[in-house]
C-alpha cells in the first residue's frame, strides 16, 4: 500500500516537472535577472544590457534600490503612473457594470434585441487592438464624426478627445468589453432557470432574484473580469500610445520610452516590477475570491 | 505490457528515421551552400521608404549581377527591433560568434560602431568606400559605411502660408503667430520631431559646447539644455492642441488633413508622400537658417563577426555604386553619400545646393537618448 502511494506520488510528480520546467527556464530565470538588475546587479546574465544600457545604478556590493528612488521621485513617472491607476480603477468599474448589465439582461430577457445587443458587444474581440486604436482615434479625434455633426448643427466648442487620456479610457473599455460580456454571460446561464423560478414563485421580486440568486452564483465571473481586465489595462500599450497625449500618458507607453528611446533598460526594468507589483495585488484577490469559494464548495478546508 | 513495449519501440524507430532525414537534409543543404550560392542576412530598420528601396530595387539589382549571392533581408518596421538586434550583436561579437545578421542599416549601426562591434572601414574590400567624403566616417570612428543622406526640412501649406519662415527665430515668431497650427512629433517617437527640438535647443549652446555633444558623451554638461528646453516648454500653449503627436507619420497626417499648416518633416518622407499623393499637392519643402535643421547620413555596419565579409563588401560596393546611388535618389528622394563629381550631371544640377557632407549633425547617439529624456521631463 505504500510502495503504491509512493509511486503514485512519483508519478504525479514527473507530469508535472515539464510544466514546471519551461516556467522555471523561461519566466523564472529572466523574472529573476530582472529582478537583480534593477538592484544593481549588472553582471552575469545582465552583462549584454549593461554593456549599452545608459545612466545606470550599479551595486559594487550587496544591492542598491536607487533606480527604484529615482523613478519614484521622478515627477513625470509619478504622474504616469497615477494616471494608470486611475484608468485601470475606472475601466474595471465600467466594464464590470456594462457586461453585468448586457448579461443579466440577456439571461433574464430573451428576446431578438437582447441577442442583438450582446452578439454586438463581443465584435471588438475580432478586430486587431491596434486598427481599433486608430479608428477610436480617428472617431473621436479633431475631424471625427461627433465633432463633425456637432460642428455642422452650429455647436462649435465640442471637444476634441483624440490625445486624451478620456480617449485613452473609452478605448480600454471597448477592447475590454468582450471578455467581460462572455464572462459574465456564460456564468449567469450556468444558474439554472429552476432556481429562479422557484425564487419567482415564492414572491420574490425581480431586484431580489438577482440580488439573493443570480449575484451570489455570479461572484467567481465577477472577480475573474475584474482581475484579468485590471492586468490588462495595467500593462496595455497599444491603446494609450496611439490615443493618448504625449504627457501624462501610461506606463506601458512611458516603460517602451525608457527602454528604447532614452536607452534606460533599467530604468525600463524598475517600471516594470511596479507594474508587476500592482498586478500581484489584483491578482491575490483573484487567488482569494477562488479559494473563498472552493471553501464554501467544501472541496478544500 | 507487450503491447507498451512495442509502441516504444515504434516511436524510438521514428524518431531515429525523423534524426536521419534532418541530417541528411542538412548535409545536402551544407554541401549545396559551398558549391553554389552565399546567402547573406541584411537586417533594414526605417519606414516603409527604407524597406522598398532594399527590397524593391536594390537587393534585386545586385542579385541580378551577382548570380552566386543570394541578399536574405530581415525588416523592422520602425525600428521596433532594433534594440533587441543591437544586445542580439553585442552579445555574438562578445562570444565571438556569428549574430545572424551580415550587414546592418539602422540607427544601432552608429552604437554599433561607436562601441567597436563594427569591422573598421579600413578593412572593407570594396573600392567605391574609398570614394566616400572622410567627414562623413569621423562621427562613427571610422567603422560604418555611409550609403545614402536624409534631412529634416520644413513642410508647409501653400493654401495658408504663402511666405514661410526663413530662419529658426522666425520659425519661432511664426508659431506663437499662429497658435495650433503647428506641432512636432515627440522627440523620442521618430527624428524629424527629435530635430526641431534639437535646433531650437542648439540655439541656445555655445559653440564648444555644441561640438562636445556631436563628438561623444559628455552628460556633465546637459545643464546647458535649459535655456532651450524652457524655450520650447513656452511653445506648449502655441502648438497644436498642447500635443506632441508619436511617430513622423502622425505629422504627416495631422499635415495632410490641413489641421496644422507648417512642421518639421524628413525630407525622403514627405517627398515619397507627395508623389504618391498622401500629401495634397499644396505642400511645399524649404529649409531654414541659422540654424538649419539636423540631418544626417545613414550608415551601413558589418558587425565584426560577420560570415562571408568577401560578398557583404561586394554588395556594399554595389550599393555605392553610381548607379545604385542614381536609384536611392529616386526611390527615396535621399541625399548621394558619394561626392556628386561622381554621379551622373543631372543628378549634380539636382543636388547643387545640399549633399549628404554639408548635412547639420545631430548629437552622438547616447547624448540623444539623453536628450529625448530630457525633453520629456521639462517640455510637454
Amino acid at each position: 500500500m505504500r510502495r503504491r502511494e509512493l509511486r503514485e506520488r512519483v508519478q504525479g510528480l514527473l507530469m508535472v516537472l515539464p510544466p514546471i520546467g519551461v516556467i522555471a527556464v523561461f519566466i523564472g530565470f529572466p523574472l529573476g535577472a530582472a529582478i537583480a538588475y534593477t538592484l544593481g546587479k549588472t553582471g552575469g546574465p545582465n552583462s549584454v544590457v549593461s554593456l549599452i544600457a545608459q545612466r545606470q545604478h550599479v551595486a559594487h556590493h550587496g544591492v542598491t534600490i536607487d533606480a527604484y528612488r529615482e523613478m519614484l521621485s521622478n515627477p513625470t513617472v509619478r504622474e504616469d503612473l497615477w494616471a494608470t491607476v486611475w484608468i485601470t480603477l475606472v475601466t474595471l468599474v465600467v466594464v464590470v457594470a456594462a457586461s453585468w448589465a448586457i448579461a443579466l439582461y440577456l439571461r433574464l430577457s430573451n428576446t431578438w434585441l437582447a441577442r442583438a445587443v450582446s452578439s454586438l458587444s463581443v465584435v471588438p474581440l475580432f478586430i486587431p487592438v491596434v486598427i481599433a486604436s486608430y479608428s477610436i482615434f480617428v472617431f473621436w479625434g479633431p475631424d471625427g464624426l461627433f465633432r463633425t455633426i456637432a460642428f455642422r448643427i452650429g455647436f462649435h466648442g465640442f471637444p476634441s478627445l483624440g490625445y486624451t487620456l478620456t480617449c485613452v479610457l473609452l478605448g480600454e473599455i471597448w477592447v475590454n468589453i468582450p471578455f467581460g460580456v462572455l464572462m459574465m454571460s456564460s456564468g449567469l446561464n450556468g444558474v439554472p432557470d429552476a432556481l429562479i423560478e422557484a425564487g419567482r414563485d415564492s414572491g420574490a421580486s425581480m431586484p431580489r432574484v438577482v440580488r439573493s440568486i443570480l449575484w451570489p452564483m455570479n461572484v467567481i465571473p465577477t472577480v475573474i473580469v475584474a482581475t484579468f481586465t485590471g492586468i490588462y489595462v495595467l500593462g496595455s500599450f497599444t491603446v494609450p500610445y496611439l490615443t493618448g497625449p504625449t504627457q501624462p500618458n501610461m506606463l506601458g507607453p512611458t516603460m517602451s520610452n525608457f527602454f528604447a528611446s532614452f536607452n534606460q533598460p533599467q530604468q525600463a526594468e524598475v517600471l516594470a516590477m511596479i507594474v508587476f507589483v500592482l498586478a500581484i495585488g489584483i491578482g491575490a484577490i483573484y487567488v482569494w475570491a477562488n479559494v473563498r469559494a472552493s471553501k464554501r464548495a467544501g472541496q478544500i478546508s | 505490457m507487450k503491447r507498451k513495449l512495442s509502441a516504444m519501440f515504434g516511436i524510438a524507430l521514428l524518431a531515429a528515421v525523423a534524426a536521419i532525414a534532418a541530417l541528411a537534409t542538412g548535409s545536402n543543404a551544407a554541401t549545396k551552400h559551398a558549391a553554389k550560392s552565399v546567402t547573406i542576412n541584411l537586417y533594414a530598420s526605417g519606414d516603409v521608404n527604407v524597406q522598398s528601396l532594399w527590397q524593391d530595387h536594390l537587393i534585386p539589382g545586385f542579385e541580378k549581377k551577382n548570380p552566386g549571392i543570394k541578399v536574405k533581408f530581415i525588416f523592422s518596421e520602425h525600428g521596433q527591433n532594433d534594440t533587441t538586434t543591437l544586445a542580439r550583436i553585442g552579445a555574438a561579437v562578445k562570444q565571438r560568434k556569428w549574430p545572424g545578421v551580415d550587414l546592418v542599416d539602422a540607427g544601432i549601426v552608429t552604437t554599433l560602431a561607436i562601441d567597436g562591434l563594427d569591422q573598421p572601414v579600413s578593412k572593407a574590400t570594396s573600392p567605391n568606400i574609398k570614394l566616400v567624403p572622410k567627414a562623413l566616417l569621423t562621427p562613427v570612428k571610422g567603422k560604418a559605411i555611409p550609403y545614402r543622406g536624409s534631412s529634416v526640412v520644413l513642410a508647409y501649406n501653400t493654401a495658408h502660408v504663402q511666405s514661410p519662415p526663413k530662419t529658426l527665430t522666425g520659425l519661432i515668431q511664426w508659431i506663437r503667430a499662429n497658435p495650433g497650427k503647428f506641432t512636432y512629433n515627440s522627440p523620442n517617437t521618430g527624428g524629424s520631431g527629435y530635430s526641431f527640438a534639437e535646433t531650437v535647443v542648439d540655439s541656445t549652446l555655445p559653440q564648444d559646447v555644441h561640438n562636445q555633444m556631436i563628438e561623444g558623451y559628455t552628460p556633465q554638461l546637459e545643464s546647458n539644455w535649459k535655456q532651450g528646453l524652457d524655450l520650447l516648454h513656452s511653445l506648449n500653449g502655441s502648438v497644436y492642441q498642447g500635443v506632441y503627436p508619436n511617430g513622423n507619420q502622425a505629422v504627416l497626417d495631422l499635415l495632410a488633413k490641413g489641421e496644422i499648416w507648417v512642421a518639421p518633416v524628413w525630407s525622403d518622407q514627405a517627398l515619397t508622400a507627395l508623389k504618391s499623393g498622401a500629401l495634397p499637392k499644396t505642400v511645399k519643402l524649404t529649409q531654414i537658417a541659422s540654424p538649419s535643421f539636423t540631418g544626417g547620413a545613414a550608415y551601413l555596419g558589418v558587425p565584426k563577426t560577420a560570415r562571408h565579409k568577401a560578398e557583404v563588401y561586394k554588395f556594399v560596393n554595389y550599393v555605392l555604386s553610381p548607379a545604385a546611388q542614381t536609384q536611392i535618389i529616386d526611390v527615396m528622394s535621399g541625399f548621394p553619400a558619394l561626392p556628386l563629381k561622381y554621379l551622373p550631371q543631372a543628378i549634380q544640377n539636382q543636388f547643387a545646393d545640399v549633399s549628404a557632407n554639408t548635412l547639420r549633425r545631430g548629437y552622438s547617439s547616447k547624448m540623444q537618448s539623453d536628450f529625448k529624456a530630457a525633453w520629456q521631463q521639462q517640455v510637454p
